[in-house]
């Protein structure tokens, strides 16, 4: 079946329960597709079995996000929440707080806060412009809605006793950021190309800490710094 | 020695950096950043090098003692080894 996912054409084997999550994302289209994902270039575990569902959805979005690539976008690990019309992207290891957190902004700003993608939003340049998208490739939840908004910022949590953010520099983004999308599976020319974007990425898109605690002042002072800075960078 | 595949070098926000990808990644989870004399050494171990050479590319570079360039070379090199980015 053919879908549109981050303004690509993207064609997804529908088994494997793909289709039921791709269902928001069907295409109309006689073109050629950007990125064609292939069954059986799906590679099982060896050691565990796995149910054929929940390969199919791994490895649809490894072979989904290494086509990004090409395409001038990278996947990254975060909870990702739209709201006044721009995206912004909690990110850090599992379990550090990344749903909890934008769960928080609906809390905070209502329904006119949305997380579009609770696991891996794509993020994409267009036009020298960074934006993320919803992408079905979503988490356990399945939490995603197929939009794009301009990405506002990056901000990667941690847990602590009281709730403050610092802009990150660039090398130390970088090393935020590495852990947070797909590498093992690149080939050096894929990794050349993911370096490449974040080379850009940090260079236009602030990127911050937020020590926090699960509460909504933690909320207040993510989206009034993330706003100012992209602001100031005309975001 | 020789840098085994899988690594990738390139100048990220002005820093030098190696990044591990598919098997390699798996001993070095994260990256290298390397300093002027670390991108030109990693440049030469991309082909088969010795020791000597390397000392030698350092000399021919930088203006520094045989035995300064040495003692880089060893420390570089014993880094590479302990990330598994030569064989030893």
């Amino acid at each position: 079946m053919l879908c549109s996912i981050s303004d690509l054409l993207v064609e997804v084997p529908a088994k494997g329960g793909l289709s039921s999550l791709c269902r928001e994302y069907l295409a109309d289209d006689s073109r050629v597709p950007d990125i064609i994902i292939r069954p059986e270039e799906y590679r099982y575990p060896t050691k565990i079995t796995v149910p054929e569902e929940t390969v199919a959805y791994m490895e649809s979005g490894v072979q989904f996000y290494r086509g990004l690539l090409q395409y001038g976008g990278m996947m990254l690990h975060a909870s990702a929440v739209a709201y006044g019309g721009k995206g912004f992207l909690f990110s850090g290891p599992c379990g550090v707080g990344k749903s909890t957190h934008t769960n928080l902004w609906k809390t905070v700003f209502g329904e006119d806060a949305v997380v579009f993608n609770d696991d891996k939003p794509a993020l994409r340049r267009l036009d020298d412009k960074w934006f993320a998208y919803g992408t079905p490739w979503s988490g356990k939840n399945h939490i995603n809605q197929n939009i794009k908004v301009p990405l506002a910022g990056i901000c990667f949590l941690k847990q602590g006793e009281a709730n403050q953010i610092r802009r990150l520099p660039s090398l130390e983004a970088l090393q935020r950021i590495l852990p947070q999308t797909l590498r093992k599976r690149l080939s050096p020319e894929e990794g050349s190309l993911l370096l490449c974007h974040i080379d850009r990425l940090i260079l236009e898109v602030p990127v911050f800490e937020l020590e926090n605690r699960p509460e909504e002042a933690a909320v207040l002072l993510s989206y009034e710094s993330m706003r100012r800075a992209a602001e100031d960078l005309g975001v | 020695m020789k840098i085994k595949d899988g690594y990738v070098l390139r100048k990220v926000a002005e820093n030098w950096v190696v990044l591990p990808v598919g098997k390699a990644s798996v001993n070095l989870n994260g990256m290298l950043s390397l300093n002027e004399s670390g991108v030109l050494l990693w440049q030469a171990l991309k082909e088969e090098s010795d020791r000597e050479s390397l000392v030698n590319a350092l000399l021919s570079a930088y203006e520094v003692s045989h035995d300064e360039a040495a003692a880089d070379v060893d420390s570089f090199i014993a880094s590479l080894v302990q990330y598994g980015c030569v064989d030893a």
